[in-house]
């Protein structure tokens, strides 16, 4: 069992630990650059109240001042929920489409395996880069922290690491679902890119208005770093909304793929 | 139990009928070639065999399972080999990495010995192989897991005479060893080294399903003969001639002995009658040279589909020109 996923886990290593390395590199500068912001003396908090309430909303700045709180909203808010959502769209993009269009496909379906596995497994692969940035980023973090003399709540630390793999898995279930349903990978993985960005836009904007059960639909409604990091607020339903909407979006895609003709 | 049968299979793209109610059988232990030009619809049919895509009407059964159920069609996938038309791999990965797991998953108890017959560099990465490498490498999955049956498309394509060669010989070898081989091409002359079946597939129908021999003989001799005397194309009034042509050569060295001012009628045509009724014909003439060959495959396929395919074309079949316009290299 699982040959697949390994086999292309194992294609999925190398990529993973170049991005962990430049998510860490990131990291660092951004811990780094913590004292001297802190030591200017510039009241951030007043800084950020001038901000539309939807750009607050978006980086879920609570407050600049505390290491905490300008992680979640450097880091976590902007890498984690934006960069890395997109990234594990795109590439969950890429996994059906791309081998249907080159042809790499009509070879793995030759094998004695079903369609629903050949999704399933190309899925779980995607569990190698989320993994791998899970595992090394809080080690850079809390080094970094240690460093230059702040502290950080461990627990906290790891919440908000847990607490972002149903999140990113939720963004790879949809990647995986326009992959299934676009014959393309060009096509499927700009679509995914657009998902995800207008799904984060959208709970955004509507945060505080009437239309703010909309966001509902969007899976950063459902992981809030900040909250984590800052108020020590762990939405353990909010996983189990996102775990459940992943489970249901890969077992769709792969009944779709299971019906679909190659044509 | 026949290894594939194909009833009333039909594909329709819209635009293109890329498969028209196809019913025919393969038996077990037969190599069969299924020919035709690119875009008559081979690769749809072979497609539709492995399960790729679905039939719009009609359907197929390979090893006696339905290609419509997934969960049959896995069953015997484990005894079927299969080629694709442009074999693709993981550029990344290695020969090695990728029959690994394939092996994983199918087995290989036959690798080495196959990759001693062809033999792709399985340590460099694909990315760096040529078309006929990467061919090779195809082969080599499609045969390691010992197969009953093995479906080709166009499996010699990319190959150097040397390795086509190489390749007749394993597939009649496979052949001796009751496996059954299905495989497509649109190279009449490639697929006689091999096949003991041929059908010919043209507009997305099948034109004929036949013995090679008896299209062979059906496609009868290319006869030149060189006759001392005047004879015209229309004086060779005989059952069995085709196309003949009569020219008035000039006597070459190898015709010495010839006086000058005699005239030489050099007669060529295509022969399917008996040859004792040729003989007989020319019995009475001075016949200075009589050349009889097997006539080209190329001419046999030439009469099912015509020097022009538009000229006999059948009202209601689907557009052939914008099969070949939009297939290209592929077929439809």
């Amino acid at each position: 069992m699982l040959e697949f996923a390994r086999y292309e886990g194992r294609h999925r290593v190398r990529g993973s630990l170049i991005m962990a390395g430049g998510i860490a590199a990131l990291t660092a500068l951004y811990v780094w650059m913590f004292p001297s912001v802190e030591a200017s003396g510039v009241d951030l908090d007043a800084y950020v109240e001038a901000f539309p309430s939807a750009l607050v909303e978006a980086f879920g700045i609570r407050s600049l001042g505390t290491i905490e709180g300008f992680l979640a909203a450097e880091l976590y808010a902007f890498v984690w929920v934006l960069l890395l959502g997109l990234y594990l769209a795109y590439s969950a993009a890429s996994t059906v489409a791309g081998e249907v269009e080159d042809g790499r496909m009509d070879m793995r379906l030759s094998l004695p395996v079903s369609r629903r596995r050949i999704v399933g497994e190309k899925f779980l692969s995607l569990l190698v880069p989320i993994v791998v940035v899970n595992v090394l980023t809080p080690i850079v973090v809390y080094l970094g922290v240690v460093l230059v003399g702040e502290s950080i709540a461990p627990a906290d630390l790891v919440a908000v690491h847990a607490l972002s793999i149903p999140y990113l898995l939720s963004c790879a279930a949809l990647g995986l679902a326009l992959s299934v349903g676009v014959d393309r990978e060009g096509r499927a993985q700009r679509a995914a890119l657009g998902a995800i960005f207008g799904l984060f836009m959208i709970e955004s904007v509507v945060s505080g208005t009437d239309l703010e059960p909309v966001g509902g639909l969007s899976p950063t409604r459902y992981y809030e770093p900040s909250a984590i990091l800052v108020d020590g607020h762990y939405d353990l339903s909010g996983a189990a909304i996102l775990l459940g909407a992943t489970v249901a979006i890969v077992l769709a895609s792969q009944w779709w793929f299971a019906r679909k003709s190659l044509e | 139990m026949s290894a594939i049968e194909i009833r009333s299979l039909t594909k329709d793209y819209g635009p293109v009928l890329a498969n028209d109610d196809l019913t025919f059988e393969v038996e077990a232990g037969e190599v069969f070639g299924y020919l035709g030009p690119n875009g008559a619809g081979k690769t749809t049919t072979i497609r539709t065999l492995i399960g790729l895509q679905s039939p719009t009407a009609g359907t197929a059964t390979v090893m006696g399972h339905d290609v419509r159920d997934e969960g049959e069609l896995i069953a015997a996938k484990r005894s079927i080999g299969y080629l694709p038309a442009n074999p693709s791999f993981d550029l990344d990965a290695t020969g090695r990495e990728v029959l690994d797991l394939h092996a994983s998953i199918k087995g290989d108890e036959r690798r080495a010995e196959i990759l001693e017959v062809f033999d792709p560099p399985i340590d460099r990465p694909i990315r760096e192989y040529s078309s006929g490498n990467v061919q090779k490498l195809g082969l080599v999955q499609a045969f390691m897991h010992d197969p009953e049956l093995v479906v080709m498309d166009e499996p010699t394509s990319g190959l150097d005479p040397l390795m086509q060669s190489r390749f007749n010989e394993f597939v009649r070898a496979e052949k001796r060893a009751g496996k059954t081989i299905f495989l497509s091409s649109h190279v009449l002359s490639e697929v006689r080294r091999v096949c003991d079946r041929v059908g010919i597939l043209r507009d997305g129908r099948l034109v004929t399903v036949e013995r090679v021999e008896s299209l062979l003989d059906r496609s009868g001799k290319f006869v030149r003969v060189r006759v001392v005397g005047e004879l015209g194309a229309d004086d060779l009034d005989l059952d069995g001639v085709h196309d003949p042509t009569a020219n008035q050569i000039e006597a070459g060295p190898e015709l010495s002995g010839i006086p000058d001012d005699e005239t030489i009628t050099e007669v060529t045509f295509t022969f399917t009658g008996d040859i004792n009724d040729l003989l007989d014909r020319f019995g009475g003439e001075r016949v200075l040279d009589l050349d009889l060959e097997e006539a080209p495959l190329e001419d046999v396929f030439m009469r099912f589909y015509g020097e022009d395919p538009a000229a006999d074309r059948d009202a209601g079949t689907a557009n052939p020109t914008a099969v070949t316009a939009e297939g290209g290299d592929d077929d439809a």
